[in-house]
């Protein structure tokens, strides 16, 4: 049973998560003389903040995989109000950026490596270590720190040059890989990543986890929780996409069309109601291009339709 | 104001907000947080700031959160491999749950949740905390009071928070 004063708490606890969340708040002190009363105090705004917090997340994560339907009501209903505010939030937008400011930002001298959809590119990093990139994709490196990469979107083959004194680090999301001697595979979808070792070992959140993946095995780490689920890969399908031959086991239909788009160039959709079917199979992409992506479509039990300058993928009997 | 007017206002500000940092739970760490705020900060092109008082309160208590938000997300990734260890010795082959399926199913019973207190009570929220629109412009946009939608916010936070526990009971 939750007492009282609990009670009390955790209702001034949420209005002080709903006064601060406010982007005209500014009685900084009065909100840190409520902290200062009671050291308890600190963690119930925190958990009120995450409530919060968490809806506009999934919001964040499920919305973007949404077709842009014009007949959305909701949409509608709201576009006035949105746009009204909009330089409202663009300040918001700023001061979340200070949320998302990772550590590695501190140190000086970061680039940022892109490639288009359909687009290849290699990085040689001046330690001999080489990073493949596969379309789609934006990897975050840094001058002074030449023996760390951070995955921001995408997929990339990492071949790395081995240092036990200096292991070569790799970010994505909140998950960093320590190589221990390495070739590995690592594709960050939206929130989701799937590392796969085609040599020597590669170590997942050594802080805290731990995983050691040797050759041949895999990493999936998904899901709002972030479960780690290690699994076997055969060693010549790790980063297939470099010679042109996607291999999936029971990859959403969502995370396989991704995977086209990298390697197509072509802008890939899909129906919300088929977007989690699993598939199974291997894909040839060699040589093609974004027209391709008819012929593929019944490959996966689909149907592709053109939606202006890309594709959307609909189930087989769905009407266009 | 630039970034050499924020650093004037840091510096005039130092004392208050290492006493925010304290009360937030940041106990000897203050001094290193704000520190390391402050780099992230110099690092950042922020563009204009109204208020930068706020503005840098705003970003050390985002900085408290987010620590919140690590320690908690660590704690349950370590209940998650557990579990998934426990289930088939050194390794699980399960199939992956699909992480935006798992969002959306999540989602939807959220704003199911927060349509139960009332219809307005979703569409408050919504605005409030996606949109970003601040609570006077929901009010005025609506054409409801301004204690009218902080009640349908506290409505919104107290049956999200209750929804959270039943699922943490689960």
């Amino acid at each position: 049973m939750m007492t009282d004063t609990g009670e009390q708490t955790r209702l001034q606890a949420i209005d002080w998560a709903i006064a601060t969340h406010d982007p005209d708040f500014s009685d900084w002190d009065g909100f840190a003389r409520w902290l200062e009363a009671d050291p308890r105090h600190t963690t119930a705004y925190d958990q009120a903040l995450a409530a919060g917090a968490q809806v506009a997340e999934l919001s964040a994560e499920v919305r973007p995989a949404r077709p842009q339907a014009a007949n959305d009501e909701d949409r509608i209903a709201h576009r006035s109000i949105v746009r009204r505010r909009w330089l409202g939030g663009a300040l918001a937008a700023s001061l979340l950026a200070v949320i998302a400011i990772p550590a590695w930002q501190m140190r000086p001298q970061p680039y940022s490596v892109t490639t288009a959809m359909g687009e290849r590119e290699t990085v040689d990093l001046p330690d001999g270590s080489r990073i493949v990139m596969n379309g789609g994709t934006t990897l975050a490196l840094d001058r002074r720190y030449p023996r760390y990469a951070r995955l921001e979107t995408g997929e990339a083959l990492f071949e790395v040059r081995h240092n036990a004194a200096d292991p070569f680090v790799v970010e994505t999301g909140d998950v960093q890989l320590v190589d221990a001697g390495t070739a590995f595979n690592v594709a960050r979808v939206d929130g989701s990543l799937d590392v796969a070792v085609s040599e020597g070992v590669v170590i997942v959140n050594p802080k805290a986890e731990n995983v050691r993946l040797p050759a041949g095995r895999r990493a999936s780490i998904t899901g709002v929780h972030a479960a780690i689920i290690v699994s076997d890969v055969p060693v010549d399908q790790v980063a297939g996409w470099r010679s042109g031959r996607l291999s999936f086991s029971g990859t959403s239909l969502a995370h396989v069309a991704a995977a086209l788009e990298r390697g197509l160039g072509a802008r890939i959709a899909v129906d919300p109601s088929i977007a989690a079917r699993p598939f199974s199979g291997v894909v040839q992409i060699a040589g093609r291009d974004s027209a391709a992506v008819a012929s593929i479509a019944p490959v996966l039990g689909t149907r592709a339709v053109k939606r202006g300058d890309g594709w959307e993928l609909v189930g087989d009997n769905a009407q266009p | 104001m630039s970034r050499q007017g924020l650093e004037a206002v840091l510096i005039a500000q130092r004392e208050p907000l290492l006493r925010f940092l304290r009360a937030r739970g940041a106990g000897d760490g203050a001094e290193d947080i704000l520190q390391e705020l402050w780099l992230r900060l110099v690092n950042l092109d922020t563009g204009p700031v109204a208020d930068p008082r706020s503005y840098l309160f705003r970003a050390a208590n985002n900085v408290m959160h987010d620590r919140y938000r690590s320690a908690q997300r660590s704690r349950q990734r370590d209940a998650d491999w557990i579990e998934a260890q426990g289930l088939s010795g050194e390794a699980s082959d399960a199939p992956q749950p699909d992480r935006e399926l798992i969002a959306r199913a999540t989602l939807a019973q959220a704003e199911a949740v927060l349509e139960a207190e009332g219809a307005r009570v979703l569409q408050v929220f919504r605005l409030f905390r996606i949109e970003g629109v601040g609570q006077r412009q929901i009010a005025q946009d609506l054409g409801v009071s301004l204690s009218a939608v902080e009640k349908d916010l506290q409505k919104a936070y107290r049956a999200l928070m209750r929804w959270r526990e039943t699922l943490d009971a689960d």
